[in-house]
Protein backbone atom coordinates (compact mmCIF):
# COMPACT_ATOMS: atom_id res chain seq x y z
CA UNK A 1 0.00 0.00 0.00
CA UNK A 2 1.80 3.52 -1.31
CA UNK A 3 -0.63 5.75 -0.39
CA UNK A 4 -0.99 7.18 3.21
CA UNK A 5 -3.54 5.47 5.82
CA UNK A 6 -7.60 7.36 5.78
CA UNK A 7 -8.43 8.61 8.78
CA UNK A 8 -11.04 6.00 8.51
CA UNK A 9 -8.88 3.59 8.34
CA UNK A 10 -7.21 4.57 11.25
CA UNK A 11 -9.82 4.77 13.34
CA UNK A 12 -10.97 1.11 12.54
CA UNK A 13 -7.27 -0.04 13.22
CA UNK A 14 -7.43 1.49 16.52
CA UNK A 15 -10.94 0.00 17.31
CA UNK A 16 -10.07 -3.33 15.75
CA UNK A 17 -13.08 -3.17 13.46
CA UNK A 18 -11.68 -4.60 10.07
CA UNK A 19 -11.35 -7.91 8.69
CA UNK A 20 -7.86 -10.24 9.15
CA UNK A 21 -6.48 -9.59 5.93
CA UNK A 22 -7.38 -5.62 5.95
CA UNK A 23 -5.68 -5.57 9.47
CA UNK A 24 -2.43 -7.24 8.22
CA UNK A 25 -1.77 -4.99 5.18
CA UNK A 26 -3.16 -1.63 7.76
CA UNK A 27 -0.01 -3.52 9.82
CA UNK A 28 2.47 -3.66 7.36
CA UNK A 29 2.09 -0.36 5.60
CA UNK A 30 2.19 1.10 9.57
CA UNK A 31 5.64 -0.60 9.60
CA UNK A 32 6.58 1.03 6.50
CA UNK A 33 5.47 4.66 7.26
CA UNK A 34 6.49 6.97 9.60
CA UNK A 35 4.15 9.55 8.69
CA UNK A 36 0.97 6.90 9.30
CA UNK A 37 2.23 5.86 12.78
CA UNK A 38 2.49 9.43 13.92
CA UNK A 39 -0.97 9.95 12.72
CA UNK A 40 -2.00 6.09 14.46
CA UNK A 41 -0.02 7.36 17.86
CA UNK A 42 -1.70 10.54 18.34
CA UNK A 43 -5.42 9.21 17.14
CA UNK A 44 -4.59 6.18 19.93
CA UNK A 45 -3.46 9.63 22.63
CA UNK A 46 -7.09 10.84 21.67
CA UNK A 47 -8.85 7.72 21.92
CA UNK A 48 -7.51 6.97 25.57
CA UNK A 49 -7.99 10.65 26.82
CA UNK A 50 -11.62 10.44 25.51
CA UNK A 51 -12.08 6.76 27.43
CA UNK A 52 -10.22 8.60 30.35
CA UNK A 53 -13.11 11.01 31.15
CA UNK A 54 -14.74 11.57 33.97
CA UNK A 55 -18.27 9.65 34.36
CA UNK A 56 -21.06 11.21 35.71
CA UNK A 57 -22.90 9.44 38.26
CA UNK A 58 -26.38 9.94 38.84
CA UNK A 59 -27.87 11.94 41.82
CA UNK A 60 -28.95 9.97 44.64
CA UNK A 61 -32.71 10.36 44.58
CA UNK A 62 -32.72 10.01 40.73
CA UNK A 63 -33.68 6.44 41.21
CA UNK A 64 -36.58 7.56 43.46
CA UNK A 65 -37.56 10.17 40.77
CA UNK A 66 -37.74 7.95 38.40
CA UNK A 67 -39.59 5.15 40.10
CA UNK A 68 -42.02 7.79 41.24
CA UNK A 69 -42.53 9.08 37.81
CA UNK A 70 -43.62 5.75 36.68
CA UNK A 71 -46.10 5.29 39.86
CA UNK A 72 -47.53 8.89 38.49
CA UNK A 73 -47.81 8.43 34.80
CA UNK A 74 -46.42 4.80 33.81
CA UNK A 75 -49.46 3.51 32.53
CA UNK A 76 -48.40 1.00 30.69
CA UNK A 77 -50.28 0.80 27.06
CA UNK A 78 -52.40 -2.67 26.79
CA UNK A 79 -54.93 -3.73 24.33
CA UNK A 80 -57.46 -1.95 26.04
CA UNK A 81 -55.53 1.32 25.92
CA UNK A 82 -54.30 1.38 22.67
CA UNK A 83 -57.71 1.03 21.12
CA UNK A 84 -59.06 3.82 23.47
CA UNK A 85 -55.74 5.49 22.08
CA UNK A 86 -56.96 4.81 18.66
CA UNK A 87 -60.44 5.72 18.41
CA UNK A 88 -59.67 8.94 20.67
CA UNK A 89 -56.53 9.79 17.89
CA UNK A 90 -60.09 9.96 15.54
CA UNK A 91 -61.50 12.81 17.28
CA UNK A 92 -58.56 14.97 18.72
CA UNK A 93 -55.35 14.01 16.15
CA UNK A 94 -55.67 16.40 13.69
CA UNK A 95 -54.10 14.99 11.21
CA UNK A 96 -56.55 11.89 11.38
CA UNK A 97 -59.67 13.87 12.39
CA UNK A 98 -60.11 14.65 8.57
CA UNK A 99 -59.82 11.60 7.17
CA UNK A 100 -62.37 10.39 10.12
CA UNK A 101 -64.56 13.40 8.99
CA UNK A 102 -64.63 12.03 5.40
CA UNK A 103 -65.19 8.39 5.95
CA UNK A 104 -67.81 8.86 8.47
CA UNK A 105 -69.66 11.22 5.77
CA UNK A 106 -68.93 8.89 3.05
CA UNK A 107 -70.26 6.18 5.35
CA UNK A 108 -73.33 7.86 6.18
CA UNK A 109 -73.95 9.10 2.08
CA UNK A 110 -73.74 5.56 1.34
CA UNK A 111 -76.33 4.70 3.98
CA UNK A 112 -79.11 7.38 2.93
CA UNK A 113 -78.32 6.03 -0.54
CA UNK A 114 -78.85 2.25 0.40
CA UNK A 115 -81.90 3.06 1.75
CA UNK A 116 -83.01 5.25 -0.44
CA UNK A 117 -82.97 1.73 -3.09
CA UNK A 118 -84.58 -0.50 -0.60
CA UNK A 119 -88.17 -0.74 -1.11
CA UNK A 120 -90.52 -0.46 1.65
CA UNK A 121 -91.31 -3.35 3.52
CA UNK A 122 -95.08 -4.05 2.69
CA UNK A 123 -97.22 -4.19 5.76
CA UNK A 124 -97.61 -7.66 7.58
CA UNK A 125 -100.36 -9.79 6.17
CA UNK A 126 -102.47 -11.77 8.17
CA UNK A 127 -103.09 -15.02 7.03
CA UNK A 128 -106.01 -17.28 7.66
CA UNK A 129 -104.64 -18.64 10.56
CA UNK A 130 -103.87 -15.49 12.20
CA UNK A 131 -106.74 -13.92 13.75
CA UNK A 132 -107.46 -10.47 14.94
CA UNK A 133 -107.77 -10.83 18.83
CA UNK A 134 -110.40 -8.86 20.26
CA UNK A 135 -112.13 -10.88 23.13
CA UNK A 136 -113.18 -9.08 26.29
CA UNK A 137 -111.90 -9.32 29.58
CA UNK A 138 -115.55 -9.45 31.60
CA UNK A 139 -116.75 -5.81 30.45
CA UNK A 140 -113.39 -4.13 29.66
CA UNK A 141 -112.04 -4.86 25.69
CA UNK A 142 -108.57 -6.08 26.16
CA UNK A 143 -107.00 -4.22 23.54
CA UNK A 144 -104.46 -7.18 22.44
CA UNK A 145 -102.49 -6.36 19.86
CA UNK A 146 -103.59 -8.11 16.38
CA UNK A 147 -101.80 -10.69 17.17
CA UNK A 148 -100.66 -12.33 20.50
CA UNK A 149 -97.60 -12.41 19.56
CA UNK A 150 -96.21 -10.65 22.94
CA UNK A 151 -97.96 -13.49 25.33
CA UNK A 152 -95.49 -15.11 26.73
CA UNK A 153 -92.95 -14.10 24.57
CA UNK A 154 -94.86 -16.57 21.91
CA UNK A 155 -97.46 -15.85 18.82
CA UNK A 156 -100.68 -17.24 19.20
CA UNK A 157 -103.23 -18.23 16.67
CA UNK A 158 -107.07 -19.58 17.46
CA UNK A 159 -107.97 -22.65 16.05
CA UNK A 160 -111.68 -22.50 16.97
CA UNK A 161 -111.34 -23.94 20.45
CA UNK A 162 -108.19 -22.90 21.82
CA UNK A 163 -105.11 -20.55 21.64
CA UNK A 164 -102.43 -22.37 20.00
CA UNK A 165 -98.89 -21.84 20.05
CA UNK A 166 -97.77 -21.02 16.12
CA UNK A 167 -96.10 -23.72 14.75
CA UNK A 168 -97.83 -26.13 17.03
CA UNK A 169 -101.34 -26.37 15.26
CA UNK A 170 -100.69 -30.13 13.86
CA UNK A 171 -99.24 -31.32 17.24
CA UNK A 172 -101.47 -33.29 19.85
CA UNK A 173 -100.20 -31.84 23.50
CA UNK A 174 -97.29 -33.83 25.01
CA UNK A 175 -99.58 -33.10 28.52
CA UNK A 176 -102.34 -31.31 29.89
CA UNK A 177 -101.93 -29.04 33.12
CA UNK A 178 -104.43 -27.42 35.07
CA UNK A 179 -104.10 -24.33 35.86
CA UNK A 180 -104.14 -24.93 39.78
CA UNK A 181 -101.71 -27.56 39.52
CA UNK A 182 -98.12 -26.63 40.76
CA UNK A 183 -97.11 -27.04 37.20
CA UNK A 184 -99.61 -24.57 35.88
CA UNK A 185 -98.54 -22.46 39.22
CA UNK A 186 -94.81 -22.51 37.78
CA UNK A 187 -96.05 -21.97 34.01
CA UNK A 188 -98.04 -18.87 35.59
CA UNK A 189 -95.69 -17.39 37.58
CA UNK A 190 -93.01 -17.50 34.66
CA UNK A 191 -95.52 -16.39 31.92
CA UNK A 192 -97.94 -14.07 33.48
CA UNK A 193 -99.78 -12.64 30.64
CA UNK A 194 -100.86 -16.35 29.60
CA UNK A 195 -103.81 -15.35 31.61
CA UNK A 196 -105.07 -13.01 29.17
CA UNK A 197 -104.97 -15.96 27.43
CA UNK A 198 -106.91 -17.85 30.38
CA UNK A 199 -109.25 -15.76 31.66
CA UNK A 200 -112.42 -16.51 29.44
CA UNK A 201 -111.86 -19.99 30.29
CA UNK A 202 -109.86 -21.15 26.23
CA UNK A 203 -107.34 -23.24 26.57
CA UNK A 204 -103.81 -22.43 25.40
CA UNK A 205 -101.44 -24.67 24.21
CA UNK A 206 -97.61 -24.14 24.03
CA UNK A 207 -93.79 -25.32 24.25
CA UNK A 208 -93.22 -25.45 27.47
CA UNK A 209 -89.79 -27.51 28.79
CA UNK A 210 -89.62 -28.98 25.92
CA UNK A 211 -92.96 -30.30 25.72
CA UNK A 212 -96.13 -29.55 24.28
CA UNK A 213 -98.20 -28.40 26.89
CA UNK A 214 -102.51 -27.46 26.74
CA UNK A 215 -103.01 -25.40 30.19
CA UNK A 216 -106.26 -24.51 31.38
CA UNK A 217 -108.48 -23.42 33.82
CA UNK A 218 -110.20 -26.94 34.81
CA UNK B 1 -18.17 -13.71 16.50
CA UNK B 2 -16.26 -16.42 19.01
CA UNK B 3 -18.79 -19.69 19.99
CA UNK B 4 -18.20 -18.22 23.26
CA UNK B 5 -19.72 -14.68 22.37
CA UNK B 6 -22.30 -16.12 20.69
CA UNK B 7 -23.58 -18.44 23.38
CA UNK B 8 -23.18 -15.25 25.87
CA UNK B 9 -25.13 -13.05 23.67
CA UNK B 10 -28.23 -15.59 23.15
CA UNK B 11 -27.39 -15.94 27.54
CA UNK B 12 -28.31 -12.31 27.46
CA UNK B 13 -31.19 -12.19 25.03
CA UNK B 14 -33.12 -14.84 27.04
CA UNK B 15 -32.66 -12.45 30.04
CA UNK B 16 -34.02 -9.39 28.43
CA UNK B 17 -37.04 -11.22 26.94
CA UNK B 18 -37.81 -12.44 30.52
CA UNK B 19 -37.17 -9.28 32.08
CA UNK B 20 -39.86 -7.86 29.10
CA UNK B 21 -42.33 -10.84 29.83
CA UNK B 22 -42.23 -10.39 33.61
CA UNK B 23 -42.93 -6.74 33.12
CA UNK B 24 -45.78 -8.02 30.75
CA UNK B 25 -47.29 -10.14 33.44
CA UNK B 26 -46.93 -7.23 35.95
CA UNK B 27 -43.64 -8.06 37.73
CA UNK B 28 -42.61 -4.76 39.16
CA UNK B 29 -39.27 -6.13 40.33
CA UNK B 30 -38.38 -6.61 36.80
CA UNK B 31 -38.79 -2.29 35.59
CA UNK B 32 -36.30 -2.71 38.74
CA UNK B 33 -33.70 -4.69 37.47
CA UNK B 34 -33.89 -2.93 33.90
CA UNK B 35 -33.28 0.63 36.08
CA UNK B 36 -30.75 -1.04 37.86
CA UNK B 37 -28.54 -2.23 35.26
CA UNK B 38 -29.01 0.95 32.94
CA UNK B 39 -29.25 3.85 34.89
CA UNK B 40 -25.57 4.73 34.78
CA UNK B 41 -25.27 4.29 31.30
CA UNK B 42 -28.26 6.19 30.42
CA UNK B 43 -27.50 8.78 32.52
CA UNK B 44 -24.09 9.31 31.12
CA UNK B 45 -25.35 9.30 27.45
CA UNK B 46 -27.65 11.99 28.64
CA UNK B 47 -25.35 14.07 29.86
CA UNK B 48 -22.76 13.81 27.29
CA UNK B 49 -25.60 14.90 24.53
CA UNK B 50 -27.28 17.79 26.42
CA UNK B 51 -24.26 18.86 28.55
CA UNK B 52 -26.12 19.38 31.68
CA UNK B 53 -26.19 17.81 34.82
CA UNK B 54 -29.88 18.65 35.74
CA UNK B 55 -30.98 18.30 31.92
CA UNK B 56 -29.46 14.84 31.85
CA UNK B 57 -31.33 13.90 34.86
CA UNK B 58 -34.77 15.27 33.49
CA UNK B 59 -33.92 13.40 30.61
CA UNK B 60 -33.06 10.22 32.39
CA UNK B 61 -36.50 10.41 34.24
CA UNK B 62 -37.96 10.80 30.37
CA UNK B 63 -36.06 7.94 29.10
CA UNK B 64 -37.00 5.31 31.54
CA UNK B 65 -40.55 6.61 31.80
CA UNK B 66 -40.60 5.54 27.68
CA UNK B 67 -38.73 2.00 28.71
CA UNK B 68 -41.31 1.23 31.30
CA UNK B 69 -44.43 2.28 29.14
CA UNK B 70 -42.64 -0.27 25.99
CA UNK B 71 -40.89 -2.57 27.81
CA UNK B 72 -43.67 -5.19 27.42
CA UNK B 73 -43.04 -4.97 23.52
CA UNK B 74 -39.39 -5.52 23.56
CA UNK B 75 -39.66 -8.46 21.35
CA UNK B 76 -35.61 -9.72 21.96
CA UNK B 77 -34.33 -8.37 18.50
CA UNK B 78 -32.05 -6.80 19.68
CA UNK B 79 -30.45 -6.52 22.49
CA UNK B 80 -32.20 -4.66 25.62
CA UNK B 81 -28.82 -2.49 25.73
CA UNK B 82 -28.77 -1.03 22.03
CA UNK B 83 -33.26 -0.60 22.72
CA UNK B 84 -32.85 1.05 25.35
CA UNK B 85 -29.89 3.43 23.74
CA UNK B 86 -32.18 3.61 20.62
CA UNK B 87 -34.96 5.31 22.96
CA UNK B 88 -32.42 7.50 24.80
CA UNK B 89 -30.75 8.67 21.76
CA UNK B 90 -33.90 9.28 19.93
CA UNK B 91 -35.35 11.15 23.05
CA UNK B 92 -32.67 12.96 23.91
CA UNK B 93 -32.24 14.32 19.89
CA UNK B 94 -36.20 15.08 19.93
CA UNK B 95 -35.85 16.88 23.69
CA UNK B 96 -32.46 18.92 22.69
CA UNK B 97 -33.74 20.00 19.10
CA UNK B 98 -36.67 21.37 20.05
CA UNK B 99 -35.33 23.24 23.66
CA UNK B 100 -31.63 24.44 23.20
CA UNK B 101 -28.50 23.91 22.17
CA UNK B 102 -25.63 23.04 24.44
CA UNK B 103 -25.27 26.14 26.51
CA UNK B 104 -23.40 24.95 29.46
CA UNK B 105 -19.43 23.95 28.94
CA UNK B 106 -19.41 20.00 30.24
CA UNK B 107 -17.34 19.74 33.53
CA UNK B 108 -19.15 22.72 35.00
CA UNK B 109 -20.78 22.92 37.62
CA UNK B 110 -21.74 19.38 38.21
CA UNK B 111 -24.56 20.33 40.76
CA UNK B 112 -26.41 16.92 41.82
CA UNK B 113 -24.18 14.84 40.24
CA UNK B 114 -21.46 13.50 41.00
CA UNK B 115 -17.68 12.86 39.42
CA UNK B 116 -15.91 9.68 39.60
CA UNK B 117 -12.24 9.47 37.76
CA UNK B 118 -11.21 6.75 35.77
CA UNK B 119 -8.81 5.53 38.42
CA UNK B 120 -9.87 7.03 41.55
CA UNK B 121 -5.92 5.75 43.22
CA UNK B 122 -4.76 9.19 41.58
CA UNK B 123 -3.27 11.81 43.98
CA UNK B 124 -4.83 15.13 43.94
CA UNK B 125 -2.43 16.71 41.71
CA UNK B 126 -2.70 13.54 39.10
CA UNK B 127 -6.63 13.90 39.91
CA UNK B 128 -6.58 17.80 39.20
CA UNK B 129 -4.33 17.64 35.66
CA UNK B 130 -6.31 14.73 34.67
CA UNK B 131 -9.56 16.66 35.56
CA UNK B 132 -8.28 19.69 33.55
CA UNK B 133 -7.66 16.92 30.67
CA UNK B 134 -10.90 15.67 30.81
CA UNK B 135 -12.69 19.09 30.45
CA UNK B 136 -11.13 20.12 27.74
CA UNK B 137 -12.05 16.94 25.72
CA UNK B 138 -15.45 17.20 27.12
CA UNK B 139 -15.59 21.00 25.94
CA UNK B 140 -14.40 19.80 22.14
CA UNK B 141 -17.12 16.86 22.41
CA UNK B 142 -19.82 19.33 22.84
CA UNK B 143 -18.66 21.37 19.86
CA UNK B 144 -18.54 18.64 17.60
CA UNK B 145 -21.99 17.77 15.07
CA UNK B 146 -24.34 16.02 16.55
CA UNK B 147 -23.93 13.09 14.20
CA UNK B 148 -20.10 12.86 15.26
CA UNK B 149 -20.55 13.19 18.70
CA UNK B 150 -23.33 10.43 19.11
CA UNK B 151 -20.88 7.99 17.45
CA UNK B 152 -18.17 8.97 19.26
CA UNK B 153 -19.74 9.12 22.72
CA UNK B 154 -21.55 5.44 22.15
CA UNK B 155 -17.86 3.49 21.09
CA UNK B 156 -15.44 5.51 23.43
CA UNK B 157 -17.90 6.70 26.27
CA UNK B 158 -20.06 3.74 26.41
CA UNK B 159 -17.62 1.22 24.88
CA UNK B 160 -20.53 0.11 21.70
CA UNK B 161 -19.38 -1.82 18.55
CA UNK B 162 -19.36 -0.33 15.33
CA UNK B 163 -22.53 -3.27 14.82
CA UNK B 164 -24.63 -2.52 18.24
CA UNK B 165 -24.08 1.65 17.64
CA UNK B 166 -25.26 0.85 14.14
CA UNK B 167 -28.30 -0.57 15.90
CA UNK B 168 -29.03 2.03 17.57
CA UNK B 169 -28.29 5.16 15.15
CA UNK B 170 -30.20 2.92 12.84
CA UNK B 171 -27.70 3.41 9.80
CA UNK B 172 -25.49 1.10 8.30
CA UNK B 173 -21.75 0.49 9.68
CA UNK B 174 -19.95 2.08 7.18
CA UNK B 175 -21.74 4.90 8.10
CA UNK B 176 -20.87 4.54 11.80
CA UNK B 177 -17.20 3.90 11.00
CA UNK B 178 -16.90 7.49 8.90
CA UNK B 179 -18.91 8.86 11.76
CA UNK B 180 -16.08 7.96 13.78
CA UNK B 181 -13.56 8.50 12.69
CA UNK B 182 -14.89 11.69 11.29
CA UNK B 183 -15.81 12.94 15.21
CA UNK B 184 -12.12 11.84 16.37
CA UNK B 185 -10.24 13.90 13.60
CA UNK B 186 -12.37 17.40 14.21
CA UNK B 187 -12.05 16.70 18.06
CA UNK B 188 -8.17 16.41 17.69
CA UNK B 189 -8.53 19.21 15.65
CA UNK B 190 -10.49 21.18 18.27
CA UNK B 191 -7.88 20.11 21.03
CA UNK B 192 -4.92 21.28 18.94
CA UNK B 193 -6.19 24.47 18.54
CA UNK B 194 -7.10 25.00 22.12
CA UNK B 195 -3.82 23.76 23.37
Amino acid sequence: MKRHLSTEQLSSFVDAEIGHAEMRELELHLEACPYCRSRLSSMRRLVVEIRQMERATPPRDLAYQVKAQVVAHGEVRTLERRVRDFFRSLVFDPSVRAATAMGLGTVMVAGFLLWQSVPPVPPPHHGANVLKVSTTFGETPLGLPETTSEVAGREFVWSGDRWVQKGLEWRQPDARVMLASPEGQAMISRHADLMLLLTDGSRVVMRYRLGTVELSKG
Amino acid sequence: MGVATVSTLIHSLDVDVELAERHRCGDTQAFNEVYARFEEMVYNLAFRLSGNYEEAADLTQEIFLRVYRHLGSFGGRSTLKTWIFRIAINHCRDRLSRWRPLTQPLGDDPGEGEVTYADPSRGPEELAVAADEGRRVAEGLARLPSAFREAVVLRDIEGLSYEEIAEVLGVRIGTVRSRIARGRDQLRALLEIRS
